[in-house]
């Protein structure tokens, strides 16, 4: 369910406004009610988006982080993480 | 005694409105809808369908249909806080409930929704080519972004469910289709380009072939080629090219009247007509 409890965190990033000003004034405290597991929490924490993805979490999703730069995650930093990420298309992608 | 008098395809690109709004009538994007705009004023439909795929906005991966039809009064958006206007927007109940009964004779599955509002993939296509909101226009979710995908042949045959229950529709109506969406493009994901752009269009190659097939009216090729792996080496959005499938099994094989690129842009315009125009236009 973890991904999932992602998913709907970056979700409610977009659809939650008081949720979202909590996540830009502590994120720690206003992740610590969700069931995220610690390694989980400390990627998001990390703005990790890079292990996040390769976890199954949604692109179309996670990419809603940058647009109030949480969990530390510009647009830059996000780009430059996110091609650090395993791509499994590359595993069929025979072209 | 419905009939289907029209087709169209073109990408609900969520910064379009804002772009347009800030460069005036006369740039690119502005003009390749407002084209599409006038062939779809030229057929006056009385009703659109539009094939669309929810961007986890109007359902969440909760409860995630792999299809389904709103049916209701009426909807309102955008519900994703895409900067356009807000617009409500008519549905036409009975046809899209009759759509649905029809869909499911013929073996689909189709999801019901209600109570609902719609995202840009919706209101973007509207806001460009009826922004009064004066014809009423059936919702039809396809699953485009959340795999597994429904099959493109499993699309095609949804349209032409859709397209008997157009046929049986007891009321003279005249209805054209809309799929909305592009055929590359990547948001979040790796293939986005370096640098600070949140989204990219990493497959010219395919978005020209899938042109190509359209403009040919190679839809049997269309329909072995567009995998979900393919689509989505073409970008993790690229499983948009559905709606448009869905939309050529309403209309059947036919070449367009119409195939407009977008360069440096994973998507296309594209308009098909054979109907006259109504007796009763000037």
């Amino acid at each position: 369910m973890s991904v999932y409890a992602i998913d709907k965190l970056c979700r409610d990033a977009l659809h939650d406004l008081a949720f979202r000003e909590a996540l830009k004034r502590d994120p720690a405290a206003a992740i610590a009610t969700r069931d995220l597991s610690d390694e989980e929490r400390e990627a998001l924490l990390a703005g990790d988006v890079a292990r996040l993805y390769e976890w199954g979490c949604h692109p179309f999703l996670l990419a809603y982080l940058t647009r109030w730069d949480l969990f530390g995650i510009t647009q830059k930093i996000y780009n430059e993480r996110i091609h650090t990420a395993h791509d499994a298309r590359d595993d069929t992608d025979t072209r | 005694m419905a009939e289907i008098v029209a087709g169209f395809g073109m990408p609900h690109t969520p910064n379009f409105p804002a772009h347009v709004a800030r460069e005036g009538p006369h740039c690119d994007v502005a003009r390749l809808y407002a084209d599409v705009a006038k062939h779809l004023a030229a057929v006056a439909p009385d009703v659109l369908i539009i094939f669309t795929d929810d961007h986890f906005n109007t359902f969440f991966l909760d409860n995630f249909p792999t299809f389904a039809v709103g049916i209701a009064e009426e909807t309102a958006g955008p519900n994703d806080q895409t900067p356009m206007p807000r617009y409500k927007v008519a549905i036409p109940g009975r046809l899209a409930a009759h759509i649905r009964t029809t869909a499911i004779a013929h073996g689909f599955d189709i999801a019901l929704v209600q109570d609902f509002e719609v995202d840009h993939a919706v209101l973007v296509p509207l806001h460009f080519l009826t922004p009064q909101m004066h014809i009423p226009v059936v919702p039809i979710f396809v699953n485009a972004l959340a795999p597994p995908l429904p099959s493109a042949r499993r699309c095609y045959a949804l349209g032409e469910a859709v397209r008997a229950a157009v046929a049986e529709w007891d009321k003279p109506l005249r209805v054209a289709v809309i799929g909305s969406g592009s055929f590359s493009l990547e948001i979040g994901g790796p293939r986005i380009p370096r640098g600070e752009r949140a989204a990219g269009f990493p497959d010219p190659e395919w978005t020209k072939h899938v042109q190509d097939l359209l403009v040919d009216a190679r839809i049997a090729d269309l329909l072995a080629e567009a995998t979900t792996a393919r689509m989505l080496r073409a970008g993790n959005i690229g499983g948009e090219l559905l709606n448009w499938i869905a939309m050529l099994g309403v209309i059947g094989v036919r070449k367009p009247t119409a195939m407009t690129p977008h360069p440096g842009n994973g998507h296309a315009f594209g308009v098909w007509r054979w109907s006259a125009a109504p007796a009763s236009e000037p």
